[in-house]
């Protein structure tokens, strides 16, 4: 028998866990199921940098489960931008563009963003499969490569690491009202916030450009304003 | 004597002899600006074979090239392939002449003279420019970047010269030193240096009139914009000069189109990268203005000026005054080549909503309105007044 082709029955898909078990087991190596149904909600503050125009930018980035979350930018020279959701409605604001409502995919895939820990506690509330597709390497590890098919918009693909169970790697098609734009993220930098192992740093690649994201403090449970996922009133003009 | 008339013969013929140093940078760069251009062109097909049969035929020729003209032929005969503008090279000395100086100073070619068109000696004549006119003018005489990369020289050469202006009938006049500073509020934006922007905003009779120097500075800017077409919300008509903008963050076309337009999903137009087409989507304000629009134009309108003005006008929102814009309407990058010499090439093609190509072209106004120096001495703006009196006109 060839030896690629012995290689390749070597790998042959009844042999990879299902998608499911890789999520699993992420949720085991990063707290375990119960760390995560403890925390309600989060306040991450870091910087992301433009490296090839240099830019840096102050990040905030709150979360209230079960699917709220406002992520806020500050770049010098550009002001104030903002995007969230509230749950039920997914908006961005900004001095450069306006406010705007997100709708479509778009929209379905800011509300996914929201509620990533369904994605690891209860998949199905987000996704119709999710199915462990192969292994490839990232960065010299081998990795489970799992396709997560939402429920509406384009698939995503992740990568664990086959190893450490971590997922190191993301690609997706962001939708935009630019158009489609494929988009790669390394991740990184595992640390422990409370009972939770969590990445700190996300390089992403989008449309030829370089953005760092790097996560420098994480506040777990903290109490929110009243109104603190509540969209700008620029935004609430658009709903009238 | 012989010795001495011949002395001038010789050095310039040293002069035009490559060391060998000189030579090999060269031919680093030619492979330099060859590898560039497979690499970060948008058309990913130039990664294949005829790409790499121009650098097979080319690459003697450079090898051969006895002199520095030599050299800058071969390599824009490379270039000259591809049949695009905003890609070229140019002497490393002219590069220089284009940047810098009396950055605050505002002139353009009107019948040959360099005549100023803002400030306290509007319509006078920049005099002692005419050498450096030339040299750049023959550089860009077949491009439509002509008038913006002369004008961006006289404003270098000011900065380095005691500058002496004429009105045309006898009077001659030194400028302050502050007349031709930079103005308005500093800001930075990335890889820039500090750049100084201002905007306008005043109501003509029953139109809104709004300027500013150029797309940068969103956070002021916008605001600023917003505030005006709030002031104006049932004026007749309202004017954008972007006049002498040479353009800046490309986003900015996009969220300032929005105070204009109603109609979701609406583009300005569509810019092809080496991997993705995005799509200059306007996103409407709330509330946007819906009377006459009128967009002013120059030579020195340039990029996110282009963007604008021929998005706009190719969904019917706009009518655009003036004259051409500089059709330099791509995202390029300058660099420096191992011969010193400056490397000019675009990263992303766009394409208007209309199915124009900008780029060289530029944007040809719908009312065309060369600017006159009478009219400027005498405090008149031929550009602006039409567009007034054709906001005015009954519809």
């Amino acid at each position: 028998m060839p030896i690629l082709l012995f290689a390749l029955l070597f790998f042959a898909p009844d042999d990879l866990p299902k998608g499911e078990d890789v999520l699993a087991k992420f949720v085991e190596v990063t707290g375990g199921r119960a760390a995560y149904e403890q925390v309600h909600g989060s306040i991450a503050k870091g910087t992301m940098t433009m490296s090839g125009q240099n830019l840096k930018g102050a990040l905030t980035v709150y979360e209230s489960a079960p699917a709220k979350q406002v992520t806020v930018v500050e770049f010098p020279g550009i002001g104030r931008m903002e995007e969230g959701t509230d749950g039920n409605i997914a908006w961005s604001n900004s001095a450069l563009e306006g406010a705007r409502l997100k709708l479509g995919d778009e929209k379905a895939m800011t509300l996914r963003a929201a509620n990533s820990q369904a994605k690891f506690l209860d998949w199905k509330k987000l996704y119709k499969s999710v199915e462990t597709t192969g292994i490839e390497n990232v960065d010299g590890k081998p990795c489970y490569k799992v396709v997560l098919t939402p429920l509406t918009g384009k698939p995503d693909t992740e990568y664990y690491d086959k190893a450490s169970g971590l997922l190191v790697r993301e690609t997706a098609t962001v939708m935009l009202p630019m158009g489609e734009v494929p988009v790669a993220m390394t991740i990184g930098g595992y640390r422990k916030e409370g009972d939770l192992l969590m990445p700190h740093t996300l390089q992403q690649s989008l449309a030829g450009q370089k953005i760092d994201i790097s996560i420098e403090s994480v506040a777990l449970n903290p109490e929110f304003p009243p109104k603190r996922f509540e969209p700008p009133a620029e935004v609430k003009a658009l709903l009238k | 004597m012989r010795l001495f008339a011949l002395l001038p013969l010789a050095l310039t013929i040293y002069g035009a002899t490559l060391t060998p140093g000189r030579k090999q940078s060269n031919i680093d760069s030619f492979e330099y600006v060859w590898t560039t251009i497979r690499d970060k062109h948008w058309d990913k097909s130039l990664d294949g074979a005829e790409w790499k049969a121009i650098h097979d035929e080319l690459q003697p020729k450079m090898e051969q090239a006895g002199s520095m003209e030599a050299a800058r032929r071969v390599l824009n005969e490379m270039i000259g392939r591809l049949h695009l503008t905003h890609f070229g090279v140019m002497p490393g000395e002219v590069y220089s002449e284009l940047h810098g100086g009396a950055e605050g100073m505002d002139v353009r070619m009107i019948d040959g003279r360099a005549i100023l068109v803002r400030g306290k000696h509007r319509g006078w004549e920049v005099e002692g420019v005419h050498d450096t006119v030339a040299k750049v003018d023959k550089i860009y005489e077949h491009s439509t970047m002509r008038e913006l990369m002369v004008s961006r020289a006289i404003a270098a050469w000011a900065g380095a010269h005691d500058v002496m202006l004429s009105d045309g009938h006898g009077q001659s006049a030194e400028p302050e030193p502050s007349e031709f500073a930079s103005h308005g509020e500093p800001t930075t934006f990335g890889n820039l240096p500090t750049q100084y922007v201002w905007s306008e905003f005043r109501q003509i009779g029953n139109a809104g009139y709004f300027a500013f120097n150029m797309f940068l500075d969103p956070g002021r800017l916008i605001p600023a914009l917003a505030e005006g077409v709030g002031e104006c919300g049932k004026c007749t008509g309202f004017v954008i000069d972007l006049r002498g903008n040479p353009g800046g963050i490309g986003a900015m076309a996009m969220g300032m189109a929005g105070f204009f337009i109603q109609k979701q999903g609406e583009l300005l137009g569509t810019m092809q990268t080496r991997d993705n087409a995005l799509k200059f989507a306007i996103n409407p304000r709330v509330p946007a203005f819906t009377g006459k629009l009128a967009v002013l134009v120059d030579g020195l309108s340039a990029s996110t000026s282009e963007i604008f003005a021929g998005g706009l006008r190719d969904l019917k929102r706009a009518r655009v005054f003036g004259s051409p814009t500089a059709g330099a309407a791509l995202p390029s990058v300058i660099e420096r080549l191992p011969n010193g010499d400056a490397f000019q090439y675009a990263i992303a093609n766009y394409v208007s909503q209309g199915g124009a190509v900008l780029e060289g072209k530029g944007v040809k106004p719908d009312v065309e309105i060369k600017p006159i120096r009478a009219s400027l001495l005498s405090g008149k703006d031929d550009v602006l007044e039409s567009a007034l009196q054709w906001i005015e006109r009954p519809q």
